[in-house]
This record gives structure tokens, C-alpha cells and sequence, in this order.
């Protein structure tokens, strides 16, 4: 039980500095700086082929879009410009 | 008074004027909201996709057809906040069918970099069991060694989760942070010869012990291509009752107090070479599971015994896909090779040393559409034995030609 209580602490001390150290962030720059269309190339191919714009309509991309943010912990930021691109683009 | 009337009659057409250019701005506006109704999106949008692979096994001994997954995944979206997703995972396997429920769950976006999930969901346990286990991303026909569903690690379980990822800098950091059911230990009652196993398809819960788990991923280039990983998991595995209640003779035996605890690394590392005129993809994971000693009963000659309960499972694998070839059917080619090994506790009845590697050559007819041609060659210490095959890793090699698909 003591351990159990040892990791859990750990685990909320990671949890909370990790969000603590976001709100800190001020550097969007490098996100702001890209487009869709690079954060695009740069994170659909690092775990599965890359689908291309017109692989789906608006809609599917949209649902997609919140899929992939959930499951490979995009961020709102990168996911939003990424959908942005796909869907002007096909 | 000349002057006067046409002041007036100035006057009166300028508030018709005015009158009537309100009015067809009041048209224009109905026009435009009547628009905006027709355009407006649509708050909640449907998919049926999923997965699928089958294709052959051909070993020294036997030749098999399988359909190794037929996955179908449904996916709801309500706004751009609300997703739910749901897998169901179907196998025929050496003549056997088999039907799960991969997962089901729903993800609420709280706020940017916060996603709060409930339900049953993949284990972000490492990067495999929740990234590359489908069948059109794994790059294998086959899952590494200890990787699977009967492996060291859990792969998807009942309870609730907070995720999400940021910008930190030029980097990327992302975590998550969950409490599920977790698993149960083998007592030996019913499979002797695996008693002290972690089985982590626990469906009825056998105490109030819930397991914990959290991984961080951090990718320090600002081009996203390496992200490197860290999971723990926590969980006690035990029921409170002693599974031998009313066997006198073993009922002192008790795995209340078992703990198991559950570490991992993982690594990907996707980058676009131009000089190779194609993509390098390496990942890996190394898994340990540590769990506290206990005593176990053999029921095959009564005897009583005990051993350090430590396994570990690990793979690395390589591919490379020249996808900026001019050729047309080279572009679509893909080379891979893995070596995964799968250690378990020495002293058990379950004791043994796996190893495998497995080289792979793919054709891609579509992004998530491949021909996969596999040479297996396995090696373990413990020869026949509980559950072997050469599917799972017992001694020899096998050919395999699967086809994988996403729909
Ligand atoms: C961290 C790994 C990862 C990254 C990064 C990733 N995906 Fe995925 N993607 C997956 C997995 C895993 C699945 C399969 C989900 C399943 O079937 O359970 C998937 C499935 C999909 C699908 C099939 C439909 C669906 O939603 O299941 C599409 C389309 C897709 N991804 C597009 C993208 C795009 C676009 C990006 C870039 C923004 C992206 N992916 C980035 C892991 C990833």
C-alpha cells in the first residue's frame, strides 16, 4: 500500500508539472510558423502512409481529425491546421 | 417657397431611399441567415471503417489459411469535441473463431491539451498495443513476441482516462493518465501450469483494486520525427479470498498482498532521407513486468514452490520505403526487418526464452492497403511446451503472405 501511494504521488507530480509547464509555454511560434500542409507531412506519416487530401470529404476529415488528436495525442493547434489543409486541399 | 417644395419632396424621397435600401438589407440578411442554416455543419457525423488481414502461414510442419484480424471500427463525432469509437476484433486462426470487443469508448476535448476518455480503451502502455498493432500499420504479418494478446502487457481494459499533447518550445510533450480494472493473477487452480501469470482479459473484476498506469512521450525535434516514451502501471493483482478456501491443506495460501509493476520504453524515429530517396522507419519498445514473489502450489506432485516473478519482452524493427523514387512500382515497395525476444520468470512452469526475427518485404497498393511477405525464424528455450506454435514462437521458421487492409 505504501508503494502504491508512493507511485501515485509520483504519477500526480508528473501529471501536475506536466500541466503546470504548459501553461508556461508562451513559444507557439514554431506551430504558428508552419502550414497545414508541412505539420501535415511531418506528423500522418510517423506512425502509418500518409492519406492524402483527397482520401476523404470535409466531414470525414473533421471526425478524423478528432480520432487522430484523441489516439496519437496531437496538439489542438497542429491538428486543426493539418484538417484545415486536408480540406481545402481535396 | 419654390425652393421649399423641392426641399421637402428631397426630403421625402430620401427617406424612402432610406426606407427602402433597410429594406432590401433586411432582405439580404433573412437571404444570408437562410444560408447559413442550409450551410451550417453538421453536429454530428458517422464512419464505418476497420481493418483486415488473412493470407497464409506455411511452417515445417503445416500450411494454414488464416484471417489473422477483421476489425470493424466505428467512429461517432458530435461537434468537434465528442468522438466516440468502437472496435470489434474478430480472428480465425487454426480453425478457431474468435470475437472481441477491441474497444469503446468516448473522448471529451476539455479544453486544448486535456482529452478526458471513458470506457474500454487501448492501454497506452507503450507505443504497440495502442499505435501499431493494425494490421495495415504494423509492417509485419505477424506482432512481435510477448506483444500480443497473451503477452506481458496489457492491451486494451475498462476505465478512465486524461490525455493530450502540447507544444513545449520546439519540442512536443504528451501524456497519459489512467485507472482501469486491471488484471488478475494465475492462482494455478484452473491452469497449474501457468500460476503466476498476469491475465489481463479480466472481465469480472476480482477486488477493489484498480490499476494504474501513465506514459509521457517527448519528441524533442521540431520536425516530430523522434518521440521517445515512458509508461508505468500499477496494479494488484490478488483477491482478497484465498483460492484454496475449504482445500485444508492449501488454504493457507493467499495472493492478497501481490503487486505487480509494469515499466516500458519506447521509440519511433520517421524521417524523410532525400539522399535514400525514401522513408527510414525504426521502432521499438521494451517492456518489463515485475511481480512480487509468491507461493505457488503444484498440483501435479503437491509440491510448493516460488521464484522471481520478472519477464520482459522488447522488439526493434527498421523499414525503409524508397517513396520518392520517379519508378512507380518501386515507390511502392517497402523492406522491414524486427527482432523481438521474450523472457519469462525462471522457476515457473512457464519459464522460457523466446527469440525471433523476422525479415519483410511489402508491396503498397494504397496508403493503408499492402502485400506482405514474411520470413519468420523462431527460437526458444522450452521446446513444445504450453500454448507453442510456431505463430507464438516455438523453435523453426515459417513463411508467411498475408495481405492487409484498412477500409
Ligand atoms: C501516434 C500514431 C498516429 C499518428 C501520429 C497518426 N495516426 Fe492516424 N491512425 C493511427 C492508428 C493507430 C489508427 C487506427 C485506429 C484504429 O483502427 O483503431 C489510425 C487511423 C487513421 C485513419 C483511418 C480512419 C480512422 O480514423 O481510424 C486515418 C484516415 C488516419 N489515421 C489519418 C491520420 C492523419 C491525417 C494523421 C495526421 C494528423 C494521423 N493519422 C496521424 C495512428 C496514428
Amino acid at each position: 500500500m505504501k508503494k502504491l501511494n508512493y507511485i501515485l504521488g509520483i504519477i500526480f507530480s508528473v501529471f501536475i508539472s506536466v500541466i503546470a509547464l504548459q501553461s508556461c509555454t508562451t513559444s507557439k511560434a514554431v506551430i504558428t510558423g508552419k502550414s497545414g500542409a508541412q505539420l501535415w507531412g511531418e506528423n500522418c506519416v510517423r506512425c502509418h502512409n500518409s492519406p492524402s487530401p483527397v482520401d476523404f470529404t470535409d466531414e470525414e476529415w473533421k471526425t478524423i481529425g478528432l480520432h487522430m488528436q484523441v489516439r496519437a495525442n496531437l496538439t489542438k493547434e497542429e491538428t486543426e491546421k493539418i484538417i484545415e489543409f486536408l480540406s481545402s486541399a481535396n | 417657397m419654390k425652393t421649399k417644395l423641392i426641399l421637402i419632396a428631397f426630403f421625402i424621397s430620401g427617406i424612402n431611399l432610406l426606407q427602402a435600401q433597410d429594406s432590401t438589407q433586411a432582405q439580404i440578411q433573412s437571404i444570408k441567415d437562410e444560408i447559413a442554416i442550409i450551410k451550417k455543419p453538421v453536429q454530428t457525423h458517422f464512419m464505418l471503417r476497420g481493418f483486415t488481414q488473412f493470407g497464409f502461414d506455411a511452417s515445417d510442419e503445416n500450411i494454414n489459411f488464416n484471417m489473422t484480424s477483421f476489425n470493424p471500427v466505428l467512429l461517432w463525432r458530435h461537434g468537434d469535441r465528442f468522438l466516440i469509437e468502437a472496435e470489434l476484433e474478430m480472428e480465425y486462426m487454426s480453425n478457431q473463431f474468435e470475437i472481441n470487443l477491441g474497444y469503446a469508448n468516448a473522448s471529451y476535448i476539455v479544453t486544448k491539451g486535456l482529452v478526458v476518455r471513458a470506457g474500454k480503451f487501448l492501454i497506452p502502455f507503450g507505443t504497440f498495443g495502442e499505435r501499431f498493432h493494425p494490421s495495415w500499420v504494423n509492417k509485419f504479418a505477424s506482432q512481435p513476441l510477448g506483444f500480443g494478446h497473451d503477452g506481458i502487457a496489457p492491451s486494451g481494459d475498462l476505465g478512465i482516462e486524461v490525455r493530450g499533447g502540447f507544444q513545449l518550445g520546439s519540442s512536443k510533450l504528451n501524456y497519459s493518465l489512467y485507472a482501469v480494472n486491471g488484471p488478475r493473477i494465475k492462482d494455478g487452480t484452473e491452469e497449474p501450469e501457468e500460476a503466476g501469470m498476469l491475465m489481463f482479459k479480466n472481465e469480472t473484476e476480482n477486488n477493489n483494486n484498480k490499476a494504474i498506469g501513465t506514459r509521457i512521450g517527448i519528441l524533442p525535434l521540431s520536425n516530430s520525427s523522434l518521440e521517445i516514451g515512458l509508461s508505468a502501471y500499477y496494479a494488484a493483482p490478488g483477491s482478497s479470498h484465498s483460492p484454496f478456501e475449504g482445500d485444508p491443506l492449501n488454504e493457507d495460501l493467499n495472493y492478497e498482498n501481490v503487486t505487480a509493476m509494469l515499466t516500458a520504453v519506447d521509440l519511433s524515429y520517421v524521417k524523410i532521407i532525400s539522399p535514400l530517396m525514401g522513408i527510414i522507419d525504426i521502432k521499438g519498445q521494451y517492456s518489463l513486468s515485475n511481480i512480487s514473489n509468491a507461493v505457488y502450489y503444484n498440483p501435479e506432485d503437491t509440491s510448493r514452490y516460488t521464484f522471481t516473478n520478472e519477464s520482459s519482452a522488447y522488439y526493434v524493427q527498421m523499414a525503409y520505403r524508397p517513396a520518392l523514387a520517379e519508378n512507380q512500382i518501386l515507390k511502392n515497395f517497402e523492406i522491414a526487418g524486427r527482432y523481438s525476444a521474450y523472457t519469462t520468470p525462471v522457476g515457473s512452469l512457464w519459464a522460457d526464452n523466446k527469440s525471433q526475427i523476422t525479415v519483410g518485404l511489402n508491396y503498397w497498393l494504397s496508403w493503408r492497403t499492402v502485400i506482405k511477405a514474411n520470413y519468420q525464424i523462431n527460437e526458444s528455450s522450452m521446446s513444445g511446451g504450453h500454448g507453442m506454435s510456431t505463430m507464438t514462437g516455438g523453435n523453426g521458421s515459417m513463411f508467411q503472405l498475408h495481405i492487409a487492409a484498412g477500409f
